[in-house]
């Protein structure tokens, strides 16, 4: 509590929406480059390039979107952090969050730069796009728990 | 029938009732309306930084252009219905939303964009791999559509920030605990 009124985030009621604002598009830059790679091992789209390319060309992007969302998202929980901490769907979010990055960074990008069969790149891309979803759906959840 | 008497009469059909009545189902719908978001919007900042040249400058325009406009319009579509669906539970309310106004402001310049630039850039990718050079009608299309398109999103967010004016509402509002904006 004391660091939610000491926090001179909370002076300006324009602060948290703009964060919001950032987050949104940090958010849909990451989920959506990400759920471009899971559309092409799941042979939904940009066929005429290989996943590996896809990949390769998308991955600054999904680091891009990463730096504002990691930017924002923790400045808005300073806001409240004694709410978000106890906030059952923020925590359900934060797992999705850690899995759904680790998974991307390990497992996801080695078989999108090429590794394994068809049947195991659709799996990846199933396991990832329900993570990245569980996270959207953690994150909205918040305001409604 | 005025715009207001219609946003009364929207509400009050059955699914926007049943959808403002339940905790649960409008955050899902507007969960799915932010997937959709993720999905729609990458194709459009793929597609109109591919045109900057700033995304995947190693690929052709058109393999870039014309391989995500299916599954951009796919992502368009689930935006829309979950959005209709939201607006319509919440119509009356909204009608005294300035930035709800604000957003459907900007997404008529979107149709309007669309009548523009459609026939002469977006449709036109492969022309821009032979010339190897976009033209800058090209460059203006996809700036003032990302330009566009974020405006819409931050409208967007504006919305679960105004308070309903409870002395002008008839419909029965959301429960306490289910307001939007933090």
């Amino acid at each position: 509590m004391f660091v939610a009124e000491a926090n001179p985030l909370n002076a300006s009621p324009l602060i948290f929406p703009a964060l919001e604002c950032m987050h949104i598009v940090g958010f849909a830059v990451t989920v959506g480059t990400i759920a471009l790679v899971d559309f092409r091992l799941l042979g939904w789209g940009m066929r005429r390039q290989t996943t590996g390319e896809v990949a390769s060309d998308l991955a600054p992007w999904t680091l891009f979107g990463l730096v504002s969302i990691f930017f924002s998202g923790p400045l808005m929980f300073s806001s409240d952090p004694d709410m978000y901490y106890l906030n059952r769907s923020f925590q359900f979010k934060m797992v999705c969050f850690a899995l759904a990055i680790l998974f991307n960074y390990t497992i996801h990008r080695k078989v999108a730069l090429g590794g394994g069969s068809e049947g195991l790149g659709i799996a990846v891309a199933c396991v990832s796009l329900l993570l990245w979803v569980g996270v959207i759906f953690g994150g909205i959840f918040i305001a409604f728990v | 029938m005025s715009l207001l008497a219609f946003a009364q009469w929207v509400q009050t059909t059955g699914w926007a009732t049943a959808l403002r009545g339940s905790w649960y189902v409008y955050p899902i719908i507007l969960s799915l309306h932010l997937t959709g978001i993720a999905v729609f919007g990458a194709m459009i900042l793929t597609v109109n930084l591919r045109l900057l040249g700033v995304v995947m400058p190693k690929r052709r325009v058109a393999d870039v252009v014309d391989q995500l406009r299916t599954p951009k319009r796919v992502g368009f579509v689930i935006v829309a219905t979950c959005g209709i669906l939201m607006a319509s539970s919440k119509a009356e309310e909204y009608y005294y939303n300035i930035f709800f106004w604000t957003k459907m402001s900007l997404l008529a310049l979107v149709a309007v964009h669309a009548l523009v630039f459609h026939g002469s850039v977006y449709s036109k990718a492969a022309e821009m791999d032979r010339t190897s050079r976009i033209p800058g009608r090209a460059k203006l299309a996809a700036a003032l559509s990302l330009l566009l398109w974020i405006s819409i999103a931050c409208a967007g967010r504006g919305i679960g920030y105004i308070e309903p004016p409870l002395d002008k509402l008839h419909a029965q509002l959301l429960p306490i605990h289910t307001h939007e904006g933090r």
